[in-house]
């Protein structure tokens, strides 16, 4: 990846929208890993070059990019089963806080968000209910560098 | 002392990935039909797979990043979607065999039926990743391991024809049953090069928190550590080729390979033969559970680490959590563990392109790897591994059709 | 506001403004731009994976190949139908430019 210009974000000054930004890891402020770049929306203007507005994550996003039908399906399992109230999160550009060849980071956290909505109902739901083991503890885990 | 203990990372790599349930198999039907004939597979599939290893090892400790992670953000989701299923459905029948193979020696030492251990031996391999940290399961595994070298010592015992093991090591054409022959020698290729391994290996590097300052070290440990598991089953075939083959056992069935030990150790056979079994499939299960659960966490860039508690990474933990249940189904309702693992090693070498091509391509990616990207070597042998996987991938399933009953 | 799906116009096949075939789009540049990040440029053609994904052919199979990706700036690039991309210009222009 290039080097970084001063623009106060850790953003390189050339970007490739598909190698760096398009299915790259996404974790939040405290790194804790979030989900993938599904989707990336550009904003056509008059005049201007096309500049990024946000990214999407989601299934529904996924699955779109297959076909639109399996779009409509995943979408309707999501409504009948689903625990996501959101089918799309979209995270503004002006959220993504630094990019690297390995993750993006966005300035949010990732447990107030759609993404986790999956993961705090098995937390809440199932894994509450298992005696769990004494690893973790916040300590080490999450911050992997 | 933190980079030696590495090699506990590649042993386990071995233990599992290299000498599992498909090895012992495939190398006691090796031994047993074509005695020292089939070592050359062997070899062959050993070198290969050090240098994959090598390579998964140092793609992760370069850019942090594991294989099926890289491979998502590289190739991207269209791209990795069918080779993804198609890889988990795999490895859903490798986790089968493997606690087949693990209820089978609980069979061997108690006689209750294969199928009855289904459930407890489930419930043991996920406890086990459920409760132990990454170092925990890494350590104890290789160490326990070691007991596989039985294999190794039991070949020695026998004194086998040094001139026979030399010529098995180069290739040649066989004197009967030529369909069996090379339907045993892709096995034994598809057994050593296992997807799962280069999943699990760059996953637990980025687990282990490596860097540049790995690259030497990791060269040493794929040498070593798939120098050990390839030692031990170049020792089964030799077994096998011993005990086996003179007295014209086949190994249709994983009773008669567990006469292979009794020779060297009268006594003790039975149960040394059960316990390395046991072990060796343990790690293996643990590996494959695992390794499916990186893969499908990395694909969607869900949380993952043996070493968070299960609070954190839940999808993670269910993910194994449902694999090992699943695939302990397939025993439980009375499917052959010994077909299921030749049928399994295999279809192993037929999805191997899945596997090569994308090494071939992320390994190349200078903007990635930088000086760290692959040599001429390294990639001559990536080539290798792309043509002789779609080889393997065109004529293992007819094979399976015709020399595999 | 008019907005595009990158991840869906990614590998659309593009014409010219004669109705010529072009190639597939396979990456696109961009840059930053106060707290912005504009797009500069999309490169096409097979050449454009092979610089997405970091890799020489030549190094890789020793094949003497120096394809460059086709690339058509910002303001050549009609998106008005993101699933039918056209150029502006003709492919001759495009390189005459260059």
């Amino acid at each position: 990846m290039p080097r970084q210009k001063e623009n106060g974000k850790g953003i390189p000054d050339e970007l490739e929208l598909a190698r760096d930004i398009l299915d790259q890891q996404v974790v939040d402020r405290e790194e804790t890993k979030m989900g993938r770049v599904d989707g990336l929306v550009l904003e056509l203007r008059e005049g201007r070059p096309p500049r990024i507005d946000h990214i999407e994550m989601g299934a529904v996003v996924l699955a779109r990019r297959l076909s639109p039908r399996l779009e409509r399906w995943v979408d309707g399992w999501r409504r009948r089963f689903g625990v996501r109230k959101v089918a799309r999160y979209k995270a503004p550009w002006s959220d993504v806080q630094e990019l690297t060849s390995y993750h993006l980071k966005l300035d949010v956290g990732a447990l107030d968000t759609p993404t986790f909505d999956w993961e705090r109902w098995l937390r809440d739901h199932v894994i509450q209910h298992i005696p769990r083991p004494l690893k973790g503890n916040g300590e080490e885990g999450e911050k992997k560098e | 002392m933190k980079k030696a203990a590495t090699l506990a990372l590649g042993i386990l790599t071995s233990v599992g990935g290299f000498f599992d349930v498909g090895n012992l198999a495939t190398a006691a039907q090796a031994g047993g039909v074509f005695r020292l004939q089939l070592l050359w597979p062997l070899l062959l599939g050993t070198l290969l797979v050090i240098f994959l290893v090598e390579m998964s090892g140092r793609f992760a400790a370069v850019t942090r990043q594991a294989l099926p992670d890289a491979i998502r953000t590289h190739l991207g989701f269209a791209t990795w979607l069918v080779p993804f299923l198609v890889l988990s459905l795999v490895h859903f029948l490798v986790l089968g065999a493997e606690i087949g193979g693990i209820c089978f020696a609980l069979h061997l030492v108690t006689g209750l039926p294969t199928p009855v251990w289904a459930l407890p031996v489930a419930a043991l391999v996920w406890l086990f990743l459920w409760r132990a940290s990454f170092s925990a399961i890494e350590n104890s595994t290789s160490l326990l391991g070691l007991l596989t070298l039985a294999f190794v010592v039991a070949a020695w015992q026998h004194r086998p024809p040094t001139g026979q093991i030399l010529a098995g090591m180069l290739p040649t054409l066989p004197h009967h049953d030529p369909a069996r022959y090379w339907f045993i020698a892709v096995s034994l290729l598809g057994a050593v090069i296992s997807p799962y391994m280069f999943y699990f290996y760059s996953s637990g590097a980025v687990e282990d928190k490596w860097d540049d300052s790995y690259i030497g070290v990791n060269r040493g440990v794929s040498v070593i550590g798939m120098g050990f598991g390839s030692l031990i089953s170049v020792g089964a075939i030799v077994v096998a080729a011993v005990v086996l083959a003179p007295r014209g056992i086949q190994v249709d069935d994983y009773h008669q390979a567990a006469l292979m030990l009794t020779t060297a150790f009268p006594f003790w056979g039975f149960v040394l033969f059960a316990a390395s079994m046991a072990i060796a499939c343990l790690g293996a299960a643990t590996e494959v559970a695992l390794s499916m659960a990186y893969a499908t966490a990395q694909t969607y860039g869900w949380n993952w680490g043996e070493d968070l508690d299960p609070r954190e990474d839940a999808r993670f933990c269910l993910m194994y959590t449902g694999a090992i249940l699943g695939s302990a189904l397939l025993i439980l309702f009375g499917v052959d563990p010994l077909k299921l693992t030749l049928l399994t090693m295999a279809v192993n070498a037929a999805v191997l392109p899945f596997v090569a091509i994308p090494f071939l391509l992320l390994m190349n990616d200078r903007k990635l790897l930088k000086e760290h990207r692959n040599g001429w070597i390294s990639n001559t042998v990536t080539l290798v591994v792309v043509v002789l996987s779609i080889v393997l991938a065109i004529v293992s399933i007819p094979l399976l059709i015709q020399g595999g009953s | 506001m008019k907005t595009v799906h990158f991840e869906l116009l990614l590998g659309r096949k593009v014409h010219d403004s004669e109705g010529r075939r072009v190639g597939r789009i396979l990456e696109v540049h961009a840059e930053p731009e106060g707290k912005d990040c504009v797009v500069r440029e999309y490169l096409l053609g097979t050449a454009a994976l092979l610089t997405r994904l970091g890799i020489s052919a030549e190094r890789l199979l020793g094949l003497p190949v120096h394809r460059e990706p086709v690339r058509v700036p910002w303001d050549q690039m009609d998106l008005s139908d993101p699933e039918r991309p056209r150029l502006r210009c003709s492919v001759e222009e495009l390189t005459r430019n260059k």
